[in-house]
């Protein structure tokens, strides 16, 4: 009697446990389901399903991927360093800095190809700049990259000439109109080359994160750094190296957004470091690292996409920014609660 | 004197590590003052070192909190966003019921007293929210507190929709920004900085609170092991900072009779960045509200020296991050030279 009780208890525990873990697993699906549902739906009575100027019209999901084309370009490696129990702030100030460097090139004569190159290389310097300050000089990260965010903030300021807010054509200079092939035009399916890219990279990360040892040592890393250590991970040349991942993915996405607006805007990535923190939460991965996932943060990025774009059509502008704390405010929450599960099991 | 006496000055002594490092960033001050006066004329005068440090007086009140919280390991960069709220909120509950028909110059009608107190109130709820998801959930504050400024400061931009509130306001709402020292330009505001930073010294440096906050610090579970309730230590803590910012705020919408939900922007970095300067050290329990107070100084000598040499504002991001992390490796420099 004691015995089949203690086994229909641990049956019900199991059973529990197997629960939660399937919510775990398959939740942030739903929550996206769920959302373009409700923005598919709320103007149902204008317009049919898929009709012009709904939700999920082809020219509206097109849209909505070209705008998402930055964070879905840099949220799986900022992923990959959260893993690692590191954490970059400067990251939308590194955009907005590419951006800017960026659309200054094209502006001076450059072509598409050195220009972009040049602002690569910028973007792994901008990494190694965060790298080396927070893994060599061992500043706290979100100190070091806090001040590293209004240093380049500053310098994409500077490069600005004064009385204009962005580098774009004027009396003297004028923008060449081919800047906006990358970002804006067709290549497949009517999505432009940079969709292609970041879909690519995306493969690329999971790939990272799920195959190689580099994923590995960051799950390692920011599981227990000091056991990496001693199991003979270089955790400094690690974490350097993902620091210098998001840099350069912070530069591709600078230049898919300067492309996008045709333009160089310093406050063209303002936010962006909040937006990669919600789609990596969203995703589950753990505050203090040491497990995550690369490609549930991109589905929690779309999330942010669609919370963006649906709502800009629904509430007035002035709503935005109390809407976007509430949705990190929920993901904090719900992380937490998923974490905490995972914890006890 | 020879060099021994003088490293023994240095090392040696009773000066605890956190007077070395204030006494260090005194002298980083007069130096950098002495730079800043042989290169831009006129810094010297007596009128403009006055405003070195009254222009900055938010910044040190600011600063109080988030020195205490960084202390114990804590950030608080929700103290921009609640400055603009509790402005705003302060206008709203003053502007009279149906006054114009223009909906921003309408607001609740109450007196100012009880306007003020409630404004203050939401500022420590502000702090309250931080502080249940920071010391019950254990969230890592940085996310958090940029979460509560993003909720805050959105809330300030849908009761101004998304610009701000000026009118039908009392006359008396003006008063509390525009009191002060008749003949000089110290106003009021001045004067609650000094009070503030002369109460948070002695609290700091006299009270249990303020030493148990520096155990917390540097060593979070030894304070709980010795019967330190933490998370009301944080609590108390996070909603002080939220009162300091919420202060702030109203001083700020008395002094321009207006609610602006861009008010405050950057200021918490601001915030850090002197609590930096001051040698406050995230690490663990080290730094004290006196070094924030010079640290202030040092930053407004820093960016007011390079408006004065007609460099452009947007110099000043640069300049500060780098003041910053040459302040943050030059003390850990002159402490491990102390240690020996």
């Amino acid at each position: 009697m004691n015995n089949a009780n203690k086994a229909t208890l641990q049956l019900q525990l199991d059973r529990s446990a197997n629960v939660r873990a399937v919510v775990k697993q398959f939740y942030i699906y739903v929550v996206l389901a769920l959302i373009v549902l409700v923005f598919s739906v709320l103007k149902l009575d204008k317009t049919p399903l898929f009709g012009r100027g709904s939700f999920l019209s082809p020219d509206s999901v097109i849209n909505l991927l070209r705008t998402a084309v930055p964070i879905l370009t840099l949220s799986g490696a900022f992923t990959l360093l959260m893993i690692s129990g590191y954490i970059d702030l400067s990251v939308g100030s590194a955009l907005s800095l590419s951006a800017v460097v960026f659309a200054w090139l094209i502006l001076n004569g450059f072509s598409f190809w050195p220009a972009i190159l040049l602002t690569l290389m910028m973007g792994i310097g901008l990494g190694a700049i965060n790298g080396y300050i927070v893994m060599k000089l061992r500043i706290t990260p979100v100190i070091a990259t806090l001040v590293t965010l209004n240093l380049f903030k500053g310098i994409a300021r500077l490069i600005v000439p004064k009385g204009v807010s962005a580098i774009k054509s004027s009396a003297t200079q004028t923008m060449p109109g081919w800047i906006n092939d990358f970002a804006r035009k067709e290549v497949f399916l009517g999505l432009p080359a940079a969709f292609w890219i970041a879909v690519l990279v995306i493969i690329v990360l999971v790939i990272v994160q799920r195959q190689t040892l580099l994923g590995k040592y960051a799950a390692a890393i920011g599981g227990n750094r000091l056991a990496a250590e001693l199991s003979g991970i270089n955790t400094v040349r690690m974490v350097w190296l993902l620091y210098i991942i998001v840099g350069f993915f912070a530069a591709l996405a600078g230049v898919a957004r300067a492309s996008y607006m045709s333009l160089g805007d310093p406050l063209a990535g303002e936010g962006m470091e909040l937006d990669c923190i919600i789609a990596v939460l969203l995703g589950g991965t753990a505050f203090s690292g040491g497990e995550g996932s690369v490609a549930k943060t991109i589905v929690g990025a779309l999330i942010i996409a669609c919370v963006t774009v649906g709502l800009m059509t629904v509430i007035p502008a002035f709503w935005q920014t109390v809407a976007k704390g509430s949705v990190l405010v929920g993901a904090v929450v719900l992380n937490h609660l998923l974490v905490r599960e995972k914890v006890k099991a | 004197m020879d060099t021994k006496q003088v490293q023994k000055l240095l090392t040696g002594g009773k000066m605890s590590d956190e007077s070395f490092i204030t006494l260090f960033m005194i002298g980083v001050l007069v130096v950098a003052f002495g730079l800043a006066s042989s290169v831009v004329p006129n810094f010297y005068k007596p009128q403009n070192m006055l405003n070195l440090i009254t222009n900055n007086w938010f910044v040190v009140v600011l600063g109080i909190g988030v020195t205490f919280l960084l202390i114990t390991g804590n950030f608080d960069m929700s103290v921009g966003g609640n400055i603009a709220l509790t402005g705003v909120l302060a206008v709203y509950f003053c502007q009279g019921v149906n006054s114009a028909p223009n909906p921003l110059a309408n607001g609740l009608g109450l007196p100012y007293p009880i306007a003020i107190g409630l404004a203050l109130l939401c500022a420590m709820g502000v702090g309250a929210v931080n502080a249940f998801f920071i010391a019950k959930l254990k969230v890592p504050s940085i996310i958090v507190t940029l979460g509560t400024m993003m909720l805050a400061r959105g809330a300030a931009q849908v009761i101004t929709e998304g610009a701000q509130r000026n009118n039908g306001l009392p006359d008396v709402f003006g008063v509390l920004g525009s009191l002060g020292i008749p003949g000089t330009t110290i106003r009021l505001p001045v004067l609650v900085m000094i009070a503030l930073v002369i109460v948070a010294f002695i609290v700091e440096k006299r009270t249990v609170f303020g030493r148990r906050i520096y155990l917390i610090g540097a060593n979070p579970e030894a304070a709980r092991l010795s019967g330190i309730n933490v998370a009301r230590y944080l609590t108390a803590l996070y909603i002080l900072s939220g009162l300091l910012a919420g202060i702030t705020g109203v001083l700020l919408a008395s002094e321009t009779k207006s609610g602006m939900s861009s008010r405050g922007t950057g200021y918490e970095f601001d915030a850090l960045v002197v609590t930096l300067l001051g040698g406050v050290s995230i690490a663990g329990g080290f730094g004290s509200v006196l070094g924030m107070a010079v640290g202030t100084i040092i930053l407004s000598v820093v960016t007011s020296s390079a408006t004065g040499l007609l460099l452009s504002v947007d110099w000043q991001f640069i300049l500060k991050g780098a003041v910053t992390f040459i302040a943050i490796l030059a003390q850990r420099f002159a402490l491990d030279r102390r240690k020996g």
